[in-house]
Parts: structure tokens; sequence; C-alpha cells
């Protein structure tokens, strides 16, 4: 074994190196699709880790000494539990904690968290300017005065700031000014949430984001020698099913369980991105096979054996796996830094995951797997070329040309086997709903496709062939005739290119699908005139409005109605859903859209007795619920169970929602206050007239944006947007891999054809000539990408719809070819193609006729 | 023979009382801690009024000499141990009107709770967080409470001079079923009049706090010291409450010392 390795590293040196230096460009060239690959996988993970690792890290710091946390959701639980689990007999220390995300105009996001001064000390540190073990400069006045606040010294320093400064902030009463009483050093507590954190007393911070007498959440330290998990069970059975307890870090796990269905389509889109990669790859050691056939023939007679020339190209392969993968994952951490803001906000606006500052955290676990996926990625690649090269005859080694050709029983065998995959793929598409069977046969197809796709590629270059001769009678010969002779070296390129344009189109599809379905639904659903909210931002639930504004607003003139929304995420089997409580009666008149289940008069009826309750059928499709099942929503007084009565269409949040009537909200978590106003303008009266009395009865005195509808569609339809800009980093991928791929192959047929071109040149052939026939080829093999990728693409949309519907968001979207965003690929690839063209025409006709002529 | 056998009896009775005198002392040794037990129920006893009032000056001093000062006016009333108190801040005016609720109980930890007017909000001190300083003072929300002379146990050390005073230097160790963030306490008090001069709070075996109570004086038959200092070692901060306009035995009512007592302004 040791002389087999050594030997092996001897031709790696003697044999390979020579080769990729004196084919620099080529390498880089094959090198370049791992690296795309890793780059996108790395980039995509690390910058998804960063922000659930900064999050993780903020939920820690501000923890402290916490033992366990008491939550109910968003919604929070009123302020007498509190004495409840102070009196538990686990419990040493229990605080009280309210905690808000606010946007302080020209920082972003700030937390501020509320907490009683007299004893959080015992589960926080404080560490103070100043030197001082107080917690502030006078702890009686920062409890006595409501506009007191303790900032970070990295705040401080930002905003010139100091103890004593003022600093104005948005709050339920409208904009107030506040005190600042303290500056924490740098420590543990404050360097969370990026170091934007602002501490405040908890009943002040009640007032300010007008959450009445309830609290977030209890945070406590269980009596020495307590076990933890005897007191979260303890706890649990005192508070009833609607709290949660549980260990600080579980709420880190939470949010990255909140996010599986990002994170598939992450993983997916790397997926694809390195299956691209393997086809250069593949496409570049199969040409090499070629062209080193003498040299491995020369091997072979000298004694090599099969094994020794199958571990070289393996080798070679697995070099180039390694390089790329270096290089892959160094470059993924810089679209890591570069993607990480926006997924950050997106996860924030989507998810509801508290958005901060974010360094770039890159986890050993991602960069160690990028490096091995990316080597193995280029093993498998270089696996067949490898089993290809070992095969070669001594004797046929100096034999040109058919190695290239795919002879009549290969292709009878691929066609054999990809419509035996075929037929897989439609039996597991009528099978039944077990995930192991759809993603089975999902990669049946892909596999299909990609067998066939040589044969339909020579197919379709003898198709195109009397096309191109009609266009350039020479010119378009030659083109035509390159990619015929050369079905392997072209089917490559073209496979790389059909699952590029597969992936856009597949995208392209879903998010044309999404539009329609989310204008459709807020043009029937979402149909207020005006939406009073306390924030410019439609996700950020800090602060709530009392229920007596909705009075106040019906009394204005021109008013016609007011529905009061409230919502708050909770854990409900296991995942978040959104809990939407609303005037079952009231919607039931403004809502135009047919639900997907059950009878529209009939559910809202029963729901706003409180018989029923509605589901967004995202969140049926997830969970698999029906309608007339009976589910159970825990809740801080008791256990909500009623049967599903309507499942209906709302894309209020990603996670899927449960519509429960208010009453029954009231009734379940004692809270009447409102997260937003929905209002209707009368008959008479314009939209904007009524927007400016809304706004003029409460300026001075409440903080509220009054949003028309238009707005409010922007907004959301700009949510939308955030999802799917994903797709344009996929796209410039697919973009860049069509250049690759292009310039790869062709790079290899001129090298392949210099013979050809020299004798073409000798017997006059103008330069242009050549370059056209070059630039013809290129257009060539993109239409022949363009073709199978959009044949392709119809199949992968019907995939990636049911992945959304099965896995992501429970969406049920309709199946669109988006035939827009395929006529605007025609002249993009086209174009792609001709750019990729430039260099190797050039190349080809500045090369030496007399070497030329001399190649062999 | 008769003066034989009287000598005899009563050598034997001699002996018999000896005999008990011993049995009895090793059975039953002198008690020092019933002392100290007693010696602390009569001061506590001699401080006894059906109710108090008093204006207090608050002066804080941290460890590099920065003061700052508050006022506050204090009502009591109820025997020891068993008293309510009210505080309520008059300066300055950033503090002016929060007030604080004690209600001490003879078996168990006091209640408090304090009531802030910008927010009109009253909240509970939750038991756990009586060891947190009182508001920056050197004063924590436990040194507030009245402690019933059964909720410790005492032992007396002997004697010592405190400025001159001769004192009794007691210990004071909590039961266990008294919470409290101190392992024992050392006691000063004036053998002349009962009062207190100086007491040391522990926590395990390091001295933490230092109360000393200055300008003793009698104000209606009660001696009563005008200035109470509360210095914090580990810190190096002071503390002092300059007790001010001090009465006793007035006739307030009970109603004035409830919740909704002190949210009213």
């Amino acid at each position: 074994m040791g002389a087999d390795n050594r030997s092996a590293v001897i031709l790696l040196r003697l044999i390979s190196w020579p080769y990729f230096r004196k084919h620099v460009l080529r390498s880089i060239l094959t090198t370049m699709g791992i690296v795309l690959g890793v780059a996108v996988f790395v980039g995509m993970h690390t910058a998804n880790q960063s922000v659930l690792f900064a999050f993780s890290q903020t939920i820690n710091r501000i923890a402290g000494k916490t033992d366990l946390q008491i939550t109910a959701g968003d919604n929070g639980f009123r302020e007498e539990v509190l004495e409840t689990v102070q009196a538990a007999s686990p419990v040493g220390v229990a605080v009280p904690a309210i905690e808000a995300v606010i946007d302080v105009e020209g920082q972003g996001n700030m937390l501020v968290l509320g907490v009683d001064m007299t004893g959080d000390r015992s589960l926080r540190e404080y560490d103070m300017e100043g030197g001082e073990d107080d917690s502030v400069d006078d702890p009686l006045i920062f409890l006595a005065q409501p506009d007191s606040l303790i900032v970070t010294k990295v705040f401080a320093d930002r905003n010139h700031l100091a103890k004593g400064s003022r600093l104005s902030l948005g709050t339920a009463d409208g904009e107030k000014t506040f005190t600042v009483r303290g500056v924490m050093k740098s420590s543990h507590l404050a360097d969370a949430f990026g170091g934007n954190l602002a501490v405040m007393d908890i009943y002040a911070a009640q007032r300010m984001f007008g959450r009445g007498r309830t609290f977030d959440r209890i945070d406590l330290a269980l009596k020495p020698g307590v076990p933890l998990d005897n007191a979260k069970q303890e706890l649990a059975t005192l508070l009833g099913p609607g709290f949660d307890v549980q260990a600080p870090a579980t709420r880190g796990n939470q949010a990255e369980s909140m996010l599986a269905g990002y994170n598939m389509m992450v993983d997916m889109s790397s997926t694809f991105a390195l299956f691209i990669g393997m086809f250069i790859v593949y496409n570049s050691f199969a040409t090499a096979v070629t062209q080193r056939r003498s040299e491995i023939g020369i091997l072979r007679a000298l004694g090599a054996t099969r094994e020794q020339i199958r571990w070289l190209f393996l080798g070679e392969s697995a070099v180039m796996g390694l390089v790329g993968s270096i290089v892959g994952a160094a470059f993924g951490v810089v679209i890591a830094g570069i993607i990480a803001g926006g997924i950050s906000a997106l996860l924030g606006d989507v998810y509801g995951v508290a958005r901060q500052a974010t360094d770039i955290a890159t986890r050993p676990v991602v960069l160690g797997s990028a490096l091995a996926i990316g080597v193995i990625t280029s093993l498998v690649a270089g696996l067949i070329p490898a089993r290809s090269a070992a095969r070669v005859d001594p004797v046929h080694a100096l034999k040109k040309g058919s190695y290239e050709a795919i002879s009549a029983a290969e292709g009878r065998l691929r066609a054999i086997l990809a419509l035996v995959l075929a037929g897989v793929s439609l039996v597991c598409i009528t099978a039944g709903r077990s995930r192991a069977v759809f993603y089975g046969g999902y990669g049946s197809a892909i596999v299909a496709a990609l067998l066939i796709a040589p044969v339909a590629s020579l197919w379709l270059a003898k198709v195109l062939r009397p096309v191109l001769q009609r266009l350039r009678p020479v010119e378009g010969s030659l083109a035509a005739d390159s990619l015929i002779q050369a079905p392997r070296r072209t089917s490559a390129s073209v496979a790389a290119l059909m699952l590029s344009l597969a992936l856009i189109l597949a995208f392209a599809g879903m998010a044309r699908a999404a539009y329609s379905s989310i204008v459709d639904w807020m043009d029937t659903s979402l149909n207020a005139d005006l939406f009073v909210m306390p924030s410019q931002r439609l996700d950020l639930r800090t602060t709530r409005f009392p229920p007596t504004m909705a009075q106040e607003i019906a009394a204005l003139p021109g008013v016609g109605g007011v529905q009061m929304f409230r919502n708050g995420r909770m854990a409900w089997r296991g995942r978040p859903a959104m809990l939407v409580a609303i005037q079952m009666n009231s919607v039931a008149e403004t809502n135009r859209h047919a639900p997907i289940a059950g009878d529209a008069a009939d559910m809202y009826r029963k729901a706003a007795a409180g018989e029923g309750l509605l589901v967004s059928d995202s969140l049926a499709q997830l969970q698999q619920l029906s309608l007339g099942e009976i589910i159970e929503i825990p809740a801080p007084h008791g256990v909500i169970r009623l049967p599903i009565v309507g499942i209906i269409l709302d894309y209020t949040d990603q996670q899927g929602q449960i519509l429960i009537d208010r009453d029954l909200f009231i009734k379940y978590w004692q809270d009447e206050t409102v997260s937003d106003f929905r209002v209707f303008v009368a008959k008479g009266s314009t939209i904007e007239e009524v927007r400016q009395r809304i706004v003029e009865r409460y300026a001075g005195r409440r903080t509220i944006f009054v949003l028309t509808n238009e707005a409010a569609r922007k907004w959301i339809l700009k949510l939308t947007d955030q999802w799917f800009a994903l797709m344009n980093v996929q796209i410039a991928i697919a973009i860049l891999v069509a250049i690759l791929g292009i310039v790869n192959t062709l790079t290899v047929s001129i090298t392949d054809r210099r013979r050809e071109l020299g004798v073409l040149k000798a017997v006059g052939a103008l330069r242009g000539e050549i370059r056209r026939t070059i630039w013809i080829e290129a257009l060539a093999v993109a239409v022949l990408g363009l073709v199978l990728g959009f044949a392709l693409g119809a199949i992968n949309l019907y995939y990636m719809l049911e992945v959304a519907r099965r896995d992501i968001a429970g969406l049920q979207l309709a199946y669109q070819f988006p035939v827009t965003t395929a006529l605007v690929l025609v002249p993009i690839m086209l174009a792609a193609a001709g750019a990729a063209a430039i260099w190797p025409a050039e190349s080809a006709v500045r090369g030496s006729l007399v070497e030329a002529l001399e190649y062999e | 023979m008769n003066d034989d056998r009287q000598d005899g009896r009563a050598l034997a009775a001699v002996w018999c009382v000896l005999a008990v005198v011993l049995l009895v002392g090793r059975v039953a040794p002198v008690r020092a801690a019933d002392d100290a037990r007693q010696i602390v129920l009569e001061a506590q006893k001699r401080t006894d009024s059906v109710s108090q009032r008093y204006d207090g000056i608050l002066q804080t001093f941290d460890a590099k000499g920065k003061a700052t000062e508050k006022r506050w006016t204090q009502d009591r009333i109820g025997a020891h141990g068993k008293s309510k108190v009210v505080i309520r801040f008059t300066a300055p005016a950033e503090v002016k009107g929060v007030a604080l609720l004690i209600v001490n109980h003879p078996d168990r930890s006091s209640d408090q709770w304090m009531w802030t007017p910008a927010i009109e909000r009253d909240r509970r001190i939750a038991l756990q967080d009586r060891s947190t300083r009182f508001f920056g003072t050197d004063f924590s929300f436990e040194d507030l409470e009245e402690r019933d002379v059964d909720q410790d146990d005492y032992t007396l050390l002997g004697s010592e001079a405190v400025d001159g005073v001769d004192c009794w230097k007691i210990q004071s160790v909590p039961k266990p079923s008294k919470a409290s963030q101190y392992t024992k306490a050392i006691m000063w008090v004036r053998k002349d009049n009962y009062a207190y001069v100086k007491a040391e709070s522990y926590a395990k075996e390091q001295i933490v706090r230092r109360l000393t109570y200055g300008q003793i004086s009698n104000v209606q038959g009660i001696w009563t010291a005008r200035e109470l200092t509360m210095t914090d070692l580990k810190r190096g901060s002071v503390t002092r409450l300059t007790l001010d306009k001090v009465e006793y035995n007035l006739p307030l009512k009970e109603d004035d010392f409830t919740l909704q007592a002190i949210r009213r302004p």
C-alpha cells in the first residue's frame, strides 16, 4: 500500500503537474466549477448561521445567570403569574422582563430590555461606567422617572451620549425624550444585540410599548441543588399548558427550527450549484482523458497498471477538488459578508428573528463540510473519466475520434435507463405523501434528464445543422459538425446549462405563482382602505394599542368601519405559528375570498360564536390539518379545544396562521390590546381625507402610522421580493456557469481541433471566418442548452412547487410556466455564449499555422 | 452519741445540697443565651411605642466621597416585629412622592411594596430581592425590616466599652426559618439604657456592614439614636440617616398603612 501511495504521488508530480501547467487556463476554468458550488454553499450557510449565532448570543447574553425562562408566545401574560412563579418551591429568584425591538432613526434596530431593577441584578451583571457597583447613578431616580434609560458604551459612543444626555425614541404615546442615567461598559450583557441595547424599568416599558399589565417573560434562577429538569416539570405543571418553560439556549434552537424551510431552499440552491460544478469538472476530465490517450497508452506500455491510471486521474480530480474547495470556501466567506445583511433582514421580516448587526461567524463544521463536499463532488465527477482512462488499450491509444462518439449501444442503454427512471419518478408522484418517495422521484427525474442529455444534444445538433448551414454555409456546417462529432464534450456543457436554466425557470415560476397568489389574496382579503399601525413596518409587533382607540377612530367623520387585529407568534405542535385574533363578524362582511375548504357564511358564524376556528392553507399543508379536525391551542388561561371550521388563504405570515375570534382571545389571554386597526372608508369620503383625520386625531399624543392599502401592499410585496431575492444569486450563478461551461467547451474544442483549424487557415480561411465558426459553435451550444433547459425547467417547476407546498411554507401555488422569464433568458444566454466565445475565438485565429499542422 | 448523729445528719444534708448543686449545675448550667435574649427583648421593649414619625435626611457617600442626599418622612404603627411602616420621599423633586410600605411579621419575612407616582404603579419587592441595596444606599431592603426577638438565636459574648460607654456584646444568628443574607450579627447594647450603639453584620465569617447609632437622646421617654451610619465595608461607602422631628405615640390610623393609602398623593 505504501509503495502504491508513493507511486501515485510520483505519477501526480511527473505526469499530472506538467499537464496542469501546460493547460493552466483550462485547469482554472475547471476548478471554477467547484469554486462556485462550494462558494454558494459556504456563503449561504455561513450568512445564515451568522445571523442565528448572533440571535443565540443575544439570548444568552441577556439571560445572564438565568436557568429557565417562562414565556407564552409573542402575546405575553398577566403580571399575576410572577407571584405564582416566585412562590414556587424550586425558584430562587424570578424577575419579569419585556423585550422589544424598535427602529431608531439612523441607527437601525435597538433592543429595549425592560426589567425590574430592584431585583434584576440577581440575574444580570450591569457593569457600569465609572467603576461603581451601582446599577445607575441614582437607582431611585431611575425607578421614579419613567424616562430613565441605561445604554451601552458602544451605543453611547456612537451617538455621543453620556450620563444625563437626552435621547428621543418612539413610544406608544408618541415621540418621547429619555434620559441616559447609566452607561454600561462592554460586558457579556452590554455586547448583546451588537451593543444596540438599552435597559429601562419594566413598568415604564409596559407603558412605552402599550403592554397594559403584561410581561413578555419571566427569567428565573433555581435554588442551589435543584435539578433543572425537575424544576422545569414542576413549573410547567404549576402554570399549565399555555406556558413555555425552557432554558435560554432552547430559544436559540427554536429559532433555528423556524428556519427549516428557508434552510431547505439554501441547501437546494447549494446542491444545484455543486451539481453544475460537477458537470464542468466531468466535462473537463472526460476531454482530458481523450486528449491524453497517447500519454496513457505510453504509461500502460511502460508497465503502469489500470489501477494506477485510475488513481492518477482520481488523484487529479481530488487535488482539483481540494484546491477548488479551499478557494471556494474563502470566496464563500466573502459572499457571506455581502449577503448577511440581506439574509438578516429577510429572517427578521419574514420569520421574526430579531435582526441586529452581525459579524460573520464561520463555523468549522460548515467549512469542513464544504471542503469534503467539494472534494467528493470532484471525485464523483472524475470517476467515469478515470474508469475510461483505466480502460484505454495501449494499442488503440493513438486512435483518434472513436472515443468522442457515443456508440449506438451506449445511446440505447442511456435511453432505456432514462425511460426507467422517468417511469420511477412518475410512479413516485402518485405513490403517496412520503418525503422519501417524493424526493426519490425528484432525484430520478433529474438523473433521467442527465442520462438523456447527450443523446438529446446529439439529436438536436443534427436538427440544428441545416439551420446553421442555411445561416452561414461554411461556418455553420463546421460549427455543427464540431458539436456532432464530439457529443460527450458538447453534452457536458449542455447538461450544465440545462441544469442552470432548469433552476432559474423553477424559481421564476415559483415567484410568479407566489406573486399572483399574494396579489389575489390582497385584493380579496387584505382589503381595508387604511391600516393604523404602531410602526411603519408591518412585521414589528413591539407596541400595541388600547382597544378604546377603535371607538375613537370609528367616531371620526368618513370612517365606515374599524376592525381590531391582534397577532402574535406562538409555539404550536413544535413549530412556530401565528395566532390571529379578529372580529369574525366584521371580517365575514369584508373578506371576499372564497375559503379553500368550508362554507364562508357558516365558518365565520361559528368562529364568531366561539364554536370553531380557521386556519390558513399554508398551515394546513405544513401540519397536515383538515376541515373538521379538532385542535388544541394552549393559552395562559386554559386550553382552547375547537374544530377547524374553515381553511382560508392567508399570507400574513410565512409560518401559517390560526385565526380565532377576538372575544375568545381576550377570554384565554386576558389581554385586550390591539396590534393594528383596519379602517374602511365610508362612501362619500376619500381615503386621504380619512387618513389625515386619523393622523390629526393622534398627533402629539400617540405614535401611529396610517398606511393606505397601496402602501401596505407595497410593503408585503417588498417582503416577497426579499424572499425571492435569493434567486438573483442563483440567476447570477447560472449565467456565470453558462459562460464558464461554454468557455471550457470551446477551449477544449479549439485545442482538439487545432490541426483542423490549421488546415483551414492553410487553405485560405480568413480570420473572421474562423472566429465566426467558433462563435456559431458557442451560440449552438447555448441553443441546445436553452431547449433542454426549458424542457427540464418545466418539469423542475412542478417539483419545486411541490417542495414549497410540502416543506418550505405550505404554499399551494398554481403551475404557471414563466414564459416571460424564458423569453428574457434567450437573449441573455445567447449574449453570454457570445461573450464566452470571444477569447477562444481569438485564441483560435492567433495560433501558429505550422504548430497547428504539426499538432497530433 | 446524739451530737454525733446530729453532726452526721448535718453533714449529709450539706453533701446532699452540694450534690444537688453540682448535679443541677451539670444539668442546667448558667445560660448566657437567656440573658442575651432578655437583653435584646428589654432593648426592644424600651423602644416600643404605639406609633412613631420622623423626618429623615438620607446622605450617601461613595468610595470617592461623592455625596447624594434625599429626604423622607417615615410613619410607623404597631408593636415591634408586627409593625407597619410607610416611607415617603420628599426630596429631591425627581423622587418626590415615591413611597414604600413595609409590613413586618413576627414569624416570617416582611412584605414590602413600592409606589411610583410618575408611572402610577406599585410593585412588590420580592423576598429574594431583599439583599439588594436600598436604592443605592448602603442599607439593603432586609436592613429596613424589623426583627422579632424570636427570629434569631442570641449569645452573650461579654462586655465591651464603645465610646467610653459600657455595653453588652451580643451575637445573633438568624434561625433557619428566617431567610437572611447575613450569617450572623454582633450588637453592642448600652448597659445603662439598653440603647443600641453598634451592630456589625457578617456574611459567612466576613464582616460586610457596620451600623453605628449616634446622637442618642431621650425623646418622650424613649432613648432614640438620631443618627444612623451604615458603612459598607466591601465598597467603602457610607450612608447616614439623620432623624429629625422624632415623635412617638401619635394618633396614626391603620388605614394609612395600606397599598391604597400609599397610592394617595
